[in-house]
């Protein structure tokens, strides 16, 4: 029988439309939106970074997450796990996850900030996933983590998979010994721009107004044992003496501005890429930055370039006082439905927890997995060494409100828009203000 | 001859009745206005009152229970910080006014004057001046940032270099953060003036240029004496809607500044983002939204009026 043309072509598209399912499940496990077959039974929506998914902008780490979802796949086949990205808008995407978590439309599984997740316990809208976790694999994670993912009573209540550090990076062929103290920063970094021209920028970090200042600026204010909250989670980075070393703090960056240690712009510098990008520029003798930075300015350097950097501790007021900080990802589910929260847990053991901490180059949670060939280097031999200083952010709700403030406050005592005391102060009282909002 | 037949209500059949009815419905605008008065009031009205109403309470992204009070409103006018946010808005808002309608209205004149002289390449400045407008306010920031960076790769850091000047710190000197905002809010928006006021002058009769010319009128005053006059109401609208415009901007500041150096940059749409997204307070945010949104009734009414004496 011959069809008329109009009918065969209808043919076509009708048998390319019910094969078509087939043909992406046979040929097609991973999708940018999609980890498994695309007719499995099963479905669980899954949040994610991009940077840490097989969308990652770099297609090296964006193959190699694909293959590890790919092996998730083959080994759930009734699962399909459909993939949403989160942007680095994180206040924005973390009040709209508590939003939605509120009203049940949630994802079922999700990365969260690590620093965020005390106040998504506190909202009640999170549930204990001990029972996912050994208690070996538990007591494997680094010091800082426990109090950050768990409630009062010990359980915990979100998997913390990555971490990261921050650190100082220099250039050896111009500041050739790490410096220890403030005073041997400033003074090695005036040392390097009167050995280089006149455009070489001395130390360059955060001071604008997001959080990477706050991140970036808390070392300096531990190192001197000070604290922003007491044990019963109350604010006393106003009172004595903490206040006295957060005007301290301010002052060391203060006095860099103001010595020409490094320039004014960092009052305005509020993310990484913009240090790194200076770093890989040439334009720059140091910085503080996460050890991400690494690998980035490994792929962007001539080889010979980039041989001259190396990283060190961040420094403190002395030698001996160090400290410096700790953030990452975690994951956490917000299903109700404990067959899709055990399939996260499995999507979080099986890629998340070791293989894609390698895959991305981050660093890992647990102290066993830094025994992987790939930790072995120098870089992640020292790094490890340094994540015992490290600390993490209070692990209470209050802290994002803490954070906003001292921003500001750092922000116009760099920026000269208030004195130091002035802008502390007003700190303070901001935060006093809001403390009922999270009591 | 057509002979007509009055039909009296004793043999009106029903389906008469029925089109009769339907015709007046179709005759009457409510019917037609009701699926878009709906669509109003579900998409913009309800979120409207919503904010209105959240605004008298104490709500918070933290916890689900809140309660009634005008705890709020006192607190946002009694903080510290307001004075310096009202000042970064009036500066940002009048500046853009003040900016984009000088330069909408000059190349508005200059395309006029370029499509009566049939100069070639006229048409191409237009879509130029359009294509700021195009796009996006994230795009238009990015690019703002590396235009305006103080790192050795800022472009107009490094043309002042060029002429042997000192840089400039344009986004970290608290008191020139804010001005350069402003001056991105200007590039980005001048194209919509510029629409607006060529649309007036396309309204002023050429006959008023051609008498003023045969009176030997110099240019300065038949500008003075014809165009500003006449383009008045077009003037007022362009204010209006660039000043509404700008009042609403934050996409624009949020990725150049952040809002800093300190509070330097934090205009008010922005103060109202960072009270909900940062301080997760949902009231205090309202309360902001809620003063944004009386300026801007006042200004649309102040609009209303003017598009009335345009007609």
């Amino acid at each position: 029988m011959q069809l008329k043309p109009g009918l065969r072509l209808f043919a076509i598209l009708l048998g390319a439309c019910l094969q078509s399912p087939h043909i992406a499940h046979a040929e097609d496990l991973v999708a940018p939106d999609r980890i498994g077959r695309i007719d499995a039974p099963k479905s669980f929506s899954f949040r994610v970074l991009t940077v840490h998914s097989n969308n990652n902008a770099q297609p090296k780490f964006a193959a190699e997450m694909a293959a590890l979802y790919e092996k998730y796949a083959h080994l759930h086949p009734d699962w399909q796990v459909s993939i949403q990205l989160m942007s680095l808008q994180i206040p924005q995407e973390h009040a709209r996850l508590l939003e939605q978590a509120r009203s049940g439309t949630a994802p079922d599984c999700s990365a969260l900030d690590s620093f965020e997740v005390p106040l998504f316990i506190r909202a009640g809208v999170l549930k204990p996933i001990d029972q996912y976790f050994s208690r070996e694999e538990i007591d494997d994670l680094f010091p800082f983590i426990r109090p950050i993912i768990s409630d009062a009573a010990g359980h915990i209540y979100a998997w913390w998979w990555t971490t990261d550090l921050r650190l100082l990076y220099r250039n050896t062929a111009l500041v050739p010994d790490p410096p220890r103290t403030w005073q041997e920063t400033k003074q090695a970094a005036l040392a390097a721009r009167r050995a280089a021209d006149s455009d070489l920028e001395g130390l360059l970090f955060n001071g604008g107004r997001n959080e990477t200042t706050t991140v970036d600026f808390l070392p300096q204010f531990w190192a001197q044992g000070g604290k922003l909250v007491d044990e019963n989670g109350a604010a006393v980075f106003g009172q004595e003496p903490n206040r006295t070393y957060l005007l301290n703090a301010i002052a060391f960056y203060r006095d860099l501005i103001v010595s020409g240690a490094s320039p004014a712009r960092v009052a305005s510098i509020s993310n990484y890429d913009d240090l790194t990008a200076a770093t890989i520029a040439g334009s720059a003798a140091m910085m503080v930055n996460g050890d991400w930075a690494m690998s980035q300015m490994q792929a962007a350097m001539k080889p010979e370039d980039f041989a001259k950097w190396a990283v060190s501790m961040l420094p403190g007021p002395t030698a001996e006082q160090r400290s410096t900080s700790s953030g990452g990802w975690t994951f956490v589910s917000f299903s109700k439905d404990p067959e899709k929260v055990k399939a996260c847990m499995d999507l979080v053991r099986e890629v998340y927890m070791g293989p894609a901490t390698e895959v991305l180059r981050r660093l890992p949670t647990r102290q066993s997995e830094f025994d992987s060939p790939l930790y072995r280097s120098n870089f992640y031999l020292q790094i490890k060494q340094y994540l015992k200083l490290g600390q993490a952010r209070p692990g209470l709700p209050i802290y994002t409100e803490i954070s906003n403030r001292l921003q500001i406050a750092i922000s116009e005592a760099l920026s000269g828009t208030r004195t130091p005391e002035a802008a502390v102060d007003e700190a303070v009282d901001q935060v006093a203000k809001a403390a009922a909002r999270y009591q | 001859m057509t002979s007509v037949r009055v039909i009296g209500p004793e043999d009106d059949p029903p389906d008469g009745m029925r089109r009769a009815r339907r015709r007046g419905r179709d005759d009457h605008p409510f019917w037609w206005l009701l699926p878009v008065a709906l669509l109003l009031a579900i998409f913009y009205l309800y979120p409207v009152l919503e904010v209105v109403r959240i605004s008298f309470t104490d709500a918070t992204l933290l916890n689900s229970t809140y309660a009634y009070t005008l705890d709020s409103y006192r607190s946002v006018l009694a903080d510290s910080a307001l004075p310096r946010i009202w000042m970064a808005t009036v500066i940002f808002v009048a500046g853009s006014v003040i900016g984009q309608t000088a330069l909408g209205l000059l190349i508005a004149l200059t395309l006029q004057a370029g499509f009566r002289r049939r100069l070639p390449g006229v048409r191409t400045v237009q879509v130029i001046v359009l294509a700021t407008w195009i796009i996006p306010g994230v795009a238009s920031a990015i690019t703002w940032q590396l235009l305006l960076s103080e790192a050795s790769y800022g472009f107009f850091n490094a043309m002042l270099r060029q002429v042997s000047l000192s840089p400039v710190a344009w986004l970290s000197d608290s008191r020139l953060a804010i001005w350069s905002a402003t001056l991105a809010n200007i590039w980005r928006g001048t194209a919509l003036s510029m629409i607006l006021l060529y649309a007036g002058l396309q309204t002023i009769s050429p006959t008023l240029y051609e008498a003023a010319a045969v009176d030997g009128a110099t240019a300065f005053q038949a500008f003075r004496y014809i165009t500003l006059p006449r383009l008045g109401p077009a003037l007022l609208v362009n204010i209006v809607i660039v000043s509404i415009f700008s009042l609403n901007t934050f996409e624009l500041v949020m990725p150049l500044t952040g809002g800093g150096p300190g509070r330097s940059t934090e205009v008010l749409a922005l103060a109202a983002y960072n009270a909900v997204f940062h301080d997760f307070n949902l009231a205090q945010g309202s309360v902001l939204a809620v003063l944004m949104l009386l300026i801007n009734l006042g200004l649309t009414i102040v609009y209303w009026l003017a598009s009335r004496g345009l007609r």
